[in-house]
């Protein structure tokens, strides 16, 4: 008998298991003898260095969370030049970190394999956007490899590491929430030994070959970079996951990248097309099986591109076209064929296969219109932070001292981490687009709509400080932001503040983890990836050494004296720093700090103001007929915040 | 049966997630080829979750199309009627617990929860069948609350439904809960098995 964990670090190949997207990527840098592992959390890639950090310390290689994606990536790069493999793994959003350093790392390359394994958000299901990063290996000039099942995401990423030996740069993996979120059946492969002994040398075949402004320049490392392009054409021309699946009198083709290529194949079996259309699946989208994608355009009139996020492949497939065959149509994202944005599914894509080739797609028009009319019945589940999270009682403080200031309009700027929901609104509220050309006051309902502006992380208190310069003054400036976001990105931001005499107050909401991606460790939780202690930073203390004169600390459930706190902060006329701490709730349950202790409403006292409805605890319910709260039992975790807001003290601790 | 779609639906923290691929991994112990499609929302707690569960030789894409879903198994009835919508396939079933998990929105006087009947009667008009059991209750009486997923699946297994054996999926969750909860998973899944005979 085992459990996942158990079976990651199995040598038992030819075993099949079920592996998510994200482990089968963690099993095949197992596999491949990975050394070093770094990686900072971010839907949906958390469980990549997840799964290898539970596996470090039984197999003896390094993993760990670093304070950043940048960080992680310089982490794993420099295990890489010493000869040793290595991966560094981000979501969508944490490549834009690492930019500055991915596109000049490439121009000296790597001496042990080095994968860059990212996974997109097509949908953006737990993104702020649906950037697709297969044009950032495409701008690097490296080759990116796509899986289309948990099977191919374990085998390219084994394989990932020989590359990128083979051609000395990084190799680049494009996952998505339907690769990493998904899970399938996975035939394990063998582990191989990690005793590379890591070496140096810094003319390796190139002179300074890690120092981009060592003799002779940047542009002859360049011309080195771009000099790999054809062997890497070549190798991927050979690779299984590149398949043209091509027979006499076919004149439609399919051609399907990564997960595009699950979609492509249940949509032909949907529409009863076996055999009939030609297929193509691309294991690379960049750069493409040039010989095989041109075969293909020789042979058929019509091609449709099948592929998740922005017409990377379509548009290549365009340019090989112009040569190889002129007259082929090509539909896909970018014609128009399937939509633009959001996530691609079988329907769409059969759909699309059934403009092409005019085979009709099984329809029930009639159950259609039961299923629009049922729907009415299905009423939203608003996305909500946890009963008894210590947010909680920081939105209700926040919301409280800002209301002392009667109508004026603050701005609120928020930053990435549970407390984002803050902005996500009711999902059965309407909201309205204004077209003031004044500063408009909004009442806050619930914590949800406590939020003003949302983008990236430690981007609020940058906007802060905008907000201020431009003389803004229908309001007071705040900005919030989360601990393991304080260390990623808030940083540079605070001291900026400071040297430049900037005002505003910045609430940090400090629950000792990364507690939206899954609970991973960050600077002031004092444990490591892999489970070791270590030092626990402090937020005031970092703040006090960049300078910050006003600081002030507050227990989260306590919301009087976290009120009390924010609303120093607000008549301060420095840059001022509230640290709101208590450790996140799950953490706190999980580790049995609470004793299981539960709310009561006394229905009696109750007078039905519904102000603890509008704490949004999700524990809190109301019965419309009474005219009563009530306190979902099963859901309480008796933090006590509601009794602290019931005016009345209907809201009891019970036994 | 060549391939069996099934969607485990209800609102993160009740275990769908961990439930579906329990049902998957007991798919493949038996050799058959298994996907999982997990679909939740970026909050921890409390969000609408799904997980899309195919079972077959030829499925390839880990979601379900429209109208494809053989069975919703949900732990909510909200999330059971959210997924039957899009995906129950005339004639397909909705396994349901009966305790509602009330969204914000209708707390806050937003929205009004659907009743029992009218989601019966809804999956009816789509050519559906509905069977209802208090799950909640019968988790609780198995000793904790947090085994509602089993009792759902030991539900799941009384239908009769699955293309995988009733001793091979309780195997699988023996392997799968924490060792000191094993016992009372069992006793969570012989409580919703029997509920349905």
């Amino acid at each position: 008998m085992s459990s996942t964990s158990e079976i990651i670090v199995e040598d038992s190949p030819g075993k099949r298991v079920l592996l998510m997207g994200n482990e089968a990527i963690a099993r095949g840098a197992i596999e491949a003898g990975v050394r070093v592992a770094a990686s900072y959390p971010g839907t949906p890639a958390s469980e990549i260095l997840e799964t290898l950090a539970a596996a470090a310390p039984k197999l003896g290689f390094y993993a760990e969370w670093s304070v950043n994606e940048k960080v992680a990536f310089e982490v794993a790069a420099g295990a890489a030049i010493t000869g040793v493999r290595s991966i560094t793994s981000m979501k969508n959003a944490g490549l834009n970190w690492v930019m500055d350093m991915f596109m000049t790392l490439v121009y000296g390359g790597v001496r042990g394999g080095f994968l860059i394994a990212v996974a997109d958000d097509p949908d953006a299901h737990y993104s702020s956007n649906e950037q697709d990063t297969r044009f950032a290996a495409h701008y690097a000039e490296i080759p990116c490899l796509e899986p289309s099942d948990a099977q191919e995401a374990k085998d390219m990423a084994r394989y990932a590491f020989e590359l990128s030996e083979q051609i000395e740069l990084p190799v680049f993996l494009r996952s998505v929430t339907r690769i990493s979120h998904a899970s399938g059946d996975v035939e394990l492969g063998k582990i191989e030994k990690r005793d590379r002994k890591p070496v140096f040398d810094k003319h390796w075949k190139m002179p300074w070959r890690w120092d981009v402004y060592g003799p002779p320049s940047a542009v002859e490392k360049h011309r080195w970079l771009h000099g790999q392009m054809p062997k890497i054409k070549k190798i991927v021309e050979g690779l299984p996951w590149n398949r043209l699946d091509l027979h006499e009198g076919q004149s439609v083709g399919v051609i399907a990248s990564g997960i595009g290529a699950s979609y492509a194949l249940d949509a032909i079996k949907l529409l009863g097309l076996e055999g009939r259309v030609a297929f193509l699946k691309i294991g690379t989208p960049t750069p493409l099986p040039e010989k095989l994608v041109e075969k293909l355009l020789k042979s058929v009139t019509n091609v449709l591109v099948v592929e998740e996020g922005e017409p990377l492949v379509e548009l290549l497939v365009k340019a090989l076209a112009k040569d190889a065959n002129p007259a082929v149509k090509i539909m896909g994202r970018f014609n128009g064929d399937m939509p633009p944005v959001g996530e691609i599914n079988i329907d769409i894509v059969a759909k699309a296969i059934s403009k092409l080739t005019g085979k009709e797609l099984p329809s029930d028009p009639q159950l259609e219109k039961v299923r629009e009319e049922v729907k009415k019945l299905v009423v939203p589940r608003s996305s909500t932070l946890c009963a008894g999270c210590p947010h909680l009682g920081t939105y209700w403080a926040l919301k409280r001292a800002l209301s002392k200031f009667g109508g004026k309009v603050p701005i609120v700027n928020g930053d990435i981490g549970c407390y984002e929901q803050g902005g996500y609104g009711i999902a059965g509220k309407e909201y309205k687009p204004s077209f003031s050309t004044e500063s408009v006051h909004y009442k806050i309902e619930a914590p949800y709509e406590t939020l003003d502006t949302n983008y990236i992380m430690g981007g609020g208190i940058g906007l802060m400080q905008g907000e201020f310069r431009a003389g803004y003054g229908d309001g007071p400036l705040v900005a919030v932001a989360g601990d393991s976001t304080f260390f990623h990105a808030c940083m540079p931001a605070v001291a900026n503040a400071v040297v430049n005499k900037a005002k505003g107050v910045f609430l940090v909401l400090d629950n000792s983890w990364t507690a939206m991606t899954g609970h991973q460790p960050d600077p002031v939780t004092g444990v490591t990836a892999m489970g070791e202690k270590t030092k626990t930073l402090c937020i005031e203390d970092v703040a006090r050494a960049l300078g910050v004169e006003f600081i002030r600390v507050s227990d989260s459930f306590d919301v009087r004296a976290t009120q009390e706190a924010i609303e120093e902060a607000l008549k301060s006329d420095k840059f001022a720093i509230v640290v709101s701490r208590r450790v996140c709730t799950l953490q706190a349950m999980r580790l049995k700090q609470y004793t299981r202790k539960k709310m009561f409403l006394e229905k009696d006292t109750c007078t039905g103001c519904r102000l603890c409805v509008s704490l949004g605890c999700p524990a809190i319910t109301f019965n419309t007929e009474e005219n009563k709260a009530g306190i979902d039992p099963i859901i309480c975790v008796g933090c006590g915040i509601c009794a602290q807001v019931c005016p009345v003290g209907a809201i009891k601790v019970g036994e | 049966m060549t391939e069996l779609n099934l969607i485990i639906a209800g609102v993160g923290g009740q275990g769908s997630i961990l439930a579906s691929h329990m049902v998957a991994m007991a798919a493949i112990r038996e050799g058959l080829r298994a996907r999982v499609g997990e679909t939740f929302g970026a909050a921890m707690r409390g969000g609408a979750v799904a997980s899309h569960v195919r079972i077959g030789k030829g499925v390839n894409a880990p979601l379900i199309p429209r109208g494809g879903a053989d069975i919703v198994l949900a732990m909510e009835p909200l999330e059971g009627l959210r997924n039957v919508v899009s995906f129950l396939r005339k004639g397909g079933l909705l396994l349901t617990n009966t305790h509602e998990w009330l969204p914000v929105d209708v707390n806050i006087g937003r929205a009004n929860y659907p009743s029992l009947q009218s989601i019966k009667e809804a999956v009816e008009q789509l050519g559906g069948r509905m069977i209802a059991i208090d799950g909640t209750s019968l988790a609780q009486q198995a000793g904790d609350v947090r085994t509602l997923n089993v009792v759902m699946l030991g539900a799941l297994a009384a239908t009769g439904k699955l293309p995988i054996s009733t001793e091979t999926l309780k195997q699988i969750i023996m392997e799968n809960v924490p060792r000191k909860t094993v016992e009372m998973n069992m006793r969570a899944f012989e409580l919703g098995f029997n509920s349905l005979k």
